[in-house]
C-alpha cells in the first residue's frame, strides 16, 4: 500500500511514517503543507493520504480543504484525516460528503499502534475509521427520553463500534463474538433505535452517527 | 439724546398725519382711505421709533421712521398749493426707495452685497431723477397727480407735455419694473440662500416684502398693457395691507428677540431646577436661541480636547464651515464653545447673555462631559483588553496544538518505536518504564487538549457559535435542549456568547443539581440574545471573583447586558451582546 502523509510538524510525520512503514506500508512521500500534498498525490497516485488538519498559512482547516480537493480530483484515492481535536459536527460534515475511504482520527490514536494499523487499512479499503472519542460524544450526550436507554450495555458497545466504522466482522474480533451473535446484536440495535439497516457498512456508520447526532 | 429725538420726530409724524389725512379729503378721496394711508405712515414711524430706541446703533430703525416720515410727507402732494406740490412731488417718492432700502437691510441695518446697494443706489436715483425731470418740463396748469384741479411747478423751465408723459412713463417702467423685478430676484435668493434658522426668521418680513413688491409690478401692469380702473380698490387695499405687514413684521422681530431674552430668563431657572447634563444644557440653549442645530463643546484642559454631548472628542468647526462659534471662558480659560446658526451673530448678546446664564450650569455639564470622555475611555479600553484576552486565548490554544502537543506525541511515538526495536529482548523494568511514559504522555497530551478546549475552543473559530454549543452540549451530563441560531457573527461576540453558555453549564454542572438545561440564542436587530435555563436548585450569583462575574465584565466590556435571576425553581442566566464594533 503506498502511502501520503501530510504534516506540518517534520517529528510527528517522521514517527508516523515509521509506523506505517515497520507495518509494511510504502510511505511514498511525506509533505509539510497544502500545495506539497496536492503535488505529490498527482504525481504518485497513493492509495492513501494521511492528511493533518491543521497546516500552513492560517493553521485552521487547510487539511481538511486539501483533502476536500483530492476527493474531488482523484476519488480513488483514500484519505484519512488527523487532528488535535475532533468534533461530532466536523467529523458527519466530512463525512456525508465522503462517504468512501475516510477517516477521521484524533493524532494520538498513532500511539496504540494496532488499533491505528486496522484504521488505516479499513479505510484505504474504501471503509470507514471515526474516531471514538467522537463517537463517545455522540453516545455519552445526554438526552431526555433518551432511545439508548433501552439498549443493554452490550449493545451500546456494539452500536459505539459501528459508529467507529467497524464491519461486523471487525466487531467479532475485537469482542470475541461469534459473527451470528454479533449480527443478531446489531439486528436488535436497529430494531430499538427505528434505524433501517443499511447496504454496507459505510452507509451504515453515517446512519448512526446521523441517527446519535439528532 | 435719542429719546429727545424720537419725541421730537413722532410729534412730527403726528403733525404730518393729520396734514396728510386733511389734504386727502379735500381732494375727495374717501376718508377710510386717506385713514389708511395715515396709518400706514404711522406703523412706519412706530417701528423705527422702537428699533431705533432698542438699538441705537442700527441704521434700520432710522431708516424706517424717514420711509414713514416720507410716506405721509408724499400725500402732501395732492393739493393746489403750488410749494407743497413742487416739494413733495419731488421727495415723495423717497418713501418707496427708504422701504426698499429697510427691508434689503434688515436686521443688520447695513445692505450686504454689491448688487442689493446697487439697487438701493438706482432706487433713490430713480424716485429722485425722474420727478426733478418732470418738474422742470410741466408747464401746463393740469394736473401730475390724476386731481381734478391744476397743479403748478415752481420749477418750470420749459413746457413739453409730451416729454413729461414719457417721462412718467419711463419711471413707472424702471422703477416698478426693472429695479422691483430685481429687488424681488434678490429677496428670493436671500431666503433661498439663508440658514434654516434665518430663514425662519425673515420670512415674515421678507414674505410681506414680496407682496408689496409684486403690487408695485403690477402697476407696471396697469400703466402699459391693461388699465382696470375697477381694479383700483382692491389695488389699493392690497398695497395698504403689504405696508402694513411690512413694520409689523419688523417689529414682530424685534418682539421675538425681546421673547428671546425672557427665554433666557427662563433658561436661568430651569438649568437650576434641572441637573445640568451635557445633553439638558445643550437643549436648553437650543430652545432659548430657537437654533436646534445648536451644539455645545466642552473643553477638558488635561487633554486639551474639545468633547460634544456625548463625550466623544470633537473638533470646532471650521471657519468656513458655515458655523458660528462662541467661546465661553472663565478667568482667561475656556470653558466651553458653542456652535450655532450664523444668523444668531445678528443678535450677538443673545447669544452671550443665554451664555453667560449657563455659566455655572456650563462648569457643572463641563464636569459631566469630563466624566462621560472618560468613561467612553474605559469602555474602549475594556473592549480593546477583552479583544486582546481573546486573541491571546487563541494564540495560546494554537500553540499548544501545534507545539507542545505535536511535540510530546512525536516523543511517545519515538519512545514505543523504542519500545517495540528491544522487542522481547528488552529488560522486563525498561520495558514497563517505557509503557508508562508513553502512557504518561498520552495523558498528558488529553489534559493539553482540555485546557485548549477551555481557552478557545477550535470549533468556534472554524464552525462557529452553533456547532461550539453544540459540542459543549456533547459533553453535558446533563441533557441540555439547544436552539441556536446558524449565521455567523464577529469573532468576539461569538465567543463572549460561547463564554456565558459555557460558563453557565458548568455552574449547572457543578451547583445546581439540575435534571435538564436549555440554551437558546438567537440574532435580531443588530444584538445577539443568548439565555441559559436549568430547573436546578439556584444560588447562581455574580460576585466576589466568581466565574460568572467573570462572564458579566465580559458582556459589559462590549457594550452589552448580562443578568441572572436564580431562585429555588431555577436559573435563566441571560446576555444581550451587541453585534456591531
Amino acid at each position: 500500500m503506498r502511502v501520503v502523509i501530510a504534516d506540518d510538524s517534520p517529528l510527528l510525520r517522521e514517527g508516523v511514517a515509521h509506523v506505517l512503514a515497520e507495518n509494511g506500508m510504502e510511505v511514498v512521500a511525506q509533505v509539510g503543507n497544502p500545495e506539497a500534498l496536492l503535488r505529490a498525490v498527482v504525481e504518485l497516485k497513493p492509495d492513501l493520504a494521511v492528511i493533518d488538519v491543521r497546516m500552513p498559512p492560517t493553521q485552521t482547516d487547510e487539511g481538511a480543504r486539501a483533502a476536500v480537493e483530492i476527493r474531488a480530483r482523484d476519488p480513488e484515492v483514500a484519505l484519512l484525516l488527523l487532528s488535535q481535536v475532533v468534533e461530532a459536527q466536523y467529523a458527519l460534515t466530512l463525512l456525508s460528503d465522503h462517504p468512501h475511504g475516510f477517516g477521521y482520527l484524533l493524532k494520538d490514536r498513532v500511539l496504540a499502534i494496532d488499533d491505528f494499523i486496522q484504521s488505516v487499512q479499513r479505510v484505504a479499503a474504501g471503509g470507514t475509521a471515526i474516531d471514538p472519542d467522537v463517537v463517545s460524544q455522540l453516545l455519552g450526550r445526554r438526552r431526555e427520553h433518551d432511545p439508548l436507554d433501552e439498549l443493554t450495555v452490550r449493545e451500546r458497545e456494539i452500536l459505539g463500534l459501528m459508529a467507529e466504522g467497524r464491519s461486523n466482522r471487525g466487531i467479532c474480533q475485537q469482542l470475541f463474538l461469534s459473527p451470528k451473535t454479533v449480527e443478531s446484536h446489531v439486528h436488535n440495535i436497529f430494531g430499538k433505535l427505528g434505524i433501517t439497516a443499511a447496504a454496507d457498512d459505510h452507509r451504515r456508520v453515517l446512519a448512526v452517527l446521523t441517527y446519535l447526532r439528532a | 439724546m435719542i429719546r429727545l429725538l424720537a419725541v421730537v420726530l413722532g410729534g412730527v409724524a403726528v403733525v404730518l398725519g393729520v396734514a396728510a389725512y386733511r389734504v386727502q379729503v379735500n381732494n375727495l378721496t374717501p376718508h377710510s382711505w386717506a385713514a389708511a394711508q395715515v396709518v400706514v405712515g404711522w406703523a412706519f414711524v412706530t417701528a423705527g421709533l422702537v428699533a431705533w430706541l432698542r438699538r441705537p446703533a442700527n441704521h434700520l430703525g432710522p431708516l424706517m421712521l424717514a420711509a414713514g416720515v416720507a410716506y405721509l410727507a408724499r400725500q402732501l402732494r395732492y393739493g393746489e398749493d403750488a410749494l407743497l406740490f413742487t416739494v413733495f412731488f419731488l421727495l415723495g417718492d423717497l418713501c418707496y426707495a427708504l422701504v426698499a432700502h429697510s427691508i434689503l437691510a434688515y436686521p443688520s441695518g447695513r445692505v450686504e452685497g454689491r448688487w442689493p446697494r446697487r439697487l438701493v443706489v438706482a432706487g433713490y436715483a430713480t424716485v429722485i431723477g425722474f420727478p426733478l425731470a418732470i418738474l422742470l418740463l410741466h408747464g401746463s396748469q393740469l394736473s401730475l397727480t390724476s386731481l381734478v384741479g391744476p397743479q403748478r411747478s415752481l420749477l418750470f423751465v420749459a413746457d413739453d407735455a409730451h416729454a413729461v408723459t414719457v417721462l412718467q412713463k419711463a419711471q413707472t417702467a424702471i422703477f416698478y419694473g426693472v429695479l422691483t423685478s430685481l429687488f424681488i430676484a434678490l429677496i428670493v435668493l436671500r431666503l433661498v440662500r439663508a440658514t434654516p434658522r434665518a430663514r425662519r426668521m425673515l420670512a415674515p418680513l421678507l414674505l410681506a416684502a414680496v407682496a408689496l413688491a409684486l403690487r408695485a409690478a403690477f402697476e407696471c401692469f396697469r400703466t402699459f398693457v391693461d388699465h382696470q380702473p375697477l381694479a383700483y380698490p382692491y389695488l389699493f387695499w392690497w398695497q395698504v395691507a403689504a405696508f402694513i405687514a411690512l413694520p409689523l413684521a419688523l417689529l414682530a422681530g424685534m418682539l421675538r428677540a425681546r421673547l428671546a431674552r425672557v427665554g433666557v430668563g427662563e433658561l436661568v431657572v430651569a438649568l437650576d431646577r434641572a441637573p445640568a447634563t451635557p445633553q439638558t444644557l445643550q437643549d436648553a440653549l437650543a430652545r432659548t436661541l430657537a437654533d436646534p442645530s445648536l451644539e455645545l463643546y466642552f473643553w477638558l484642559p488635561e487633554s486639551g480636547d474639545f468633547v460634544d454631548a456625548a463625550g466623544a472628542v470633537a473638533s470646532l468647526p471650521s471657519d468656513d464651515a458655515g458655523r458660528a462659534v462662541t467661546m465661553l471662558e472663565q478667568d482667561g480659560e475656556p470653558v466651553a464653545a458653542i456652535v450655532y446658526d450664523p444668523s444668531l451673530l445678528e443678535e450677538p448678546e443673545l447669544v452671550e447673555s443665554a451664555g453667560a446664564a449657563a455659566r455655572l450650569a456650563l462648569e457643572n455639564a463641563r464636569l459631566h462631559a469630563q466624566t462621560r470622555a472618560q468613561l467612553r475611555q474605559v469602555r474602549e479600553s475594556r473592549h480593546r483588553i477583552a479583544s486582546a484576552a481573546d486573541d491571546e486565548r487563541r494564540r495560546i490554544e494554537r500553540n499548544l496544538h501545534d507545539g507542545a502537543q505535536n511535540r510530546l506525541l512525536a516523543l511517545a511515538l519515538e519512545l514505543s518505536a523504542a519500545q517495540r526495536r528491544l522487542g522481547d529482548e528488552a529488560d522486563p523494568e525498561v520495558d514497563r518504564l517505557l509503557a508508562a511514559s508513553v502512557e504518561e504522555l498520552q495523558s498528558t497530551v488529553e489534559e493539553l487538549r482540555t485546557l485548549a478546549r477551555g481557552l478557545y475552543p477550535t470549533v468556534l473559530t472554524e464552525y462557529g457559535l452553533a456547532a461550539a454549543l453544540e459540542a459543549l452540549t456533547h459533553r453535558s451530563p446533563v441533557p441540555v435542549q439547544l436552539d441556536v441560531y446558524s449565521e455567523r457573527l464577529p469573532a468576539q461576540v461569538e465567543a463572549t456568547a460561547y463564554f456565558v453558555a459555557s460558563e453557565a453549564l458548568s455552574n449547572i454542572i457543578k451547583h445546581a443539581n439540575a435534571t435538564r438545561g436549555s440554551i437558546a440564542a438567537s440574532h435580531e436587530g443588530g444584538w445577539l440574545v443568548i439565555e441559559i435555563v436549568d430547573d436546578g436548585r439556584g444560588g447562581a450569583r455574580a460576585g466576589g471573583g466568581s466565574g460568572l462575574q467573570g462572564i458579566a465584565d465580559r458582556v459589559e466590556a462590549l457594550g452589552g447586558r448580562f443578568g441572572i435571576d436564580s431562585g429555588p425553581d431555577g436559573t435563566r442566566i441571560g446576555a444581550e451582546i451587541p453585534c456591531a464594533s
